[in-house]
């Protein structure tokens, strides 16, 4: 069971004041957070490191969370952030096992539809979504996606370019 | 700080060994900066250049004040939504500030029209040599702010720093000419619509260019 929103938030607050054991708290709360959060969205040997980049982010950018607002938008922005990093800069993987679902294990199924990468991928056209979920995220190569969802080669390419464009400027979107 | 790769728990460790009193990137404290960065701006001229004459007689003009209280709220609504921007947060949505750019844009876009319609030499009547001045001291009292903001943006991690840079630099064009109009005596709409509003998209460009590279993260 992750803690909720409001037990992150006050942790959260405790470790902008130095709070070691609070912070110790919260990094392991947010660890099991992101490891869910990532799960059907990446190739699972990866979401370790990705998970180990979002929390180093978490770190260095601690000054940026406001302990007056909710804890786990905040960190979905960095989570998106690191993610779409991660996507343009990811290459081809063998493995394409993915984690079951996040919303169907959170504590805050409403919030976390809200701030999920699925939403993210809602606002992309179909065909920019699927061609990304192909080579990227299932780490298939531009020929095989191309086979797979009966687009051209080049347009697999445009799609994810623009695709991933796309989702650099919607990291805050709900 | 370098952490190296390894498993969770180490990894975990060396953040907490690394933790230290953080204080958090607040709205009110954000925006005593930003106000006190477009103060300065505002000193600088007023030591450095001068306040005009008419200004500290009182004596106003209409377009003066619109278009002055124009860039001013452009700068504040930039402004805002730059610290805002520094403070990431699913949900947030930054779009008033293009609502200040249509509004100011009636700025140049007045001048031009008239311009075209009187048939006149709308470019000379704009004072091109002391547009040229305006233009470029106030862009670089607007440095002052662009750079308070820049400064403040690295502390925060703001998602779209091509689109912070850019609001960055119409925040830092928008207060610099707020500055510098208050020497400038020049208060006809071809001069004010050219090269005031020139000042901000000068800014804008250069913010959109620079700044990113100096707040990814």
């Amino acid at each position: 069971m992750i803690a909720d929103d409001a037990t992150m938030a006050r942790l959260m607050a405790l470790s902008q004041t130095g709070d070691r054991q609070a912070y110790a708290t919260l990094l392991a709360e947010c660890q099991r957070w992101l490891q869910r959060f990532y799960a059907r969205r990446i190739v699972q040997h990866q979401i370790d490191d990705l998970v180990q980049d979002t929390l180093l982010s978490l770190h260095r950018k601690l000054a940026s969370y406001d302990p007056d607002r909710p804890f786990l938008p905040w960190l979905a922005a960095i989570a998106r952030y690191r993610w779409v990093d991660h996507l343009r800069k990811v290459y081809k993987f063998d493995e394409t096992a993915l984690e079951e679902g996040f919303a169907a294990e959170n504590p805050e199924p409403a919030i976390s539809a809200r701030i999920s990468l699925d939403r993210m991928f809602s606002y992309l056209p179909p065909a920019q979504a699927r061609a990304i979920e192909l080579v990227k995220i299932e780490g298939l190569t531009i020929a095989e996606a191309s086979q797979a969802c009966g687009q051209s080669e080049s347009l697999v390419k445009v799609n994810i370019h623009r695709g991933l464009k796309k989702l650099a400027t919607m990291i805050e979107k709900e | 700080m370098i952490f190296m790769r390894t498993d969770t728990h180490e990894f975990i460790d060396d953040l907490l060994d690394d933790l230290r009193p953080t204080r958090p990137l607040m709205l009110q404290r954000s925006l005593l900066i930003a106000a006190g960065s477009a103060a300065l701006a505002i000193g600088v001229m007023a030591l450095f250049i001068g306040i005009r004459p008419a200004l500290t007689a009182g004596i106003l003009d209409l377009l003066f004040l619109l278009a002055s209280g124009l860039f001013l709220m452009l700068g504040i609504a930039a402004s805002f939504t730059v610290i805002d921007m520094s403070r990431p947060q699913v949900g947030n949505t930054h779009i008033g500030w293009m609502w200040a750019v249509a509004m100011t844009a009636l700025l140049p876009l007045t001048a031009i029209v008239l311009g075209f319609s009187q048939a006149g030499n709308a470019f000379l009547q704009s004072q091109p040599v002391q547009g040229l001045n305006c233009l470029t001291n106030g862009s670089m009292l607007g440095l002052i702010v662009g750079g308070a903001l820049t400064m403040w943006l690295r502390r925060g991690a703001p998602t779209s720093p091509g689109q912070a840079g850019l609001l960055t630099g119409i925040a830092a064009g928008s207060l610099g000419i707020f500055a510098y109009s208050l020497h400038c005596p020049f208060g006809d709409i071809y001069h004010i619509g050219l090269w005031h509003s020139m000042t901000v998209a000068v800014s804008a460009i250069a913010g959109r260019v620079i700044v990113p590279a100096l707040i990814r993260w």
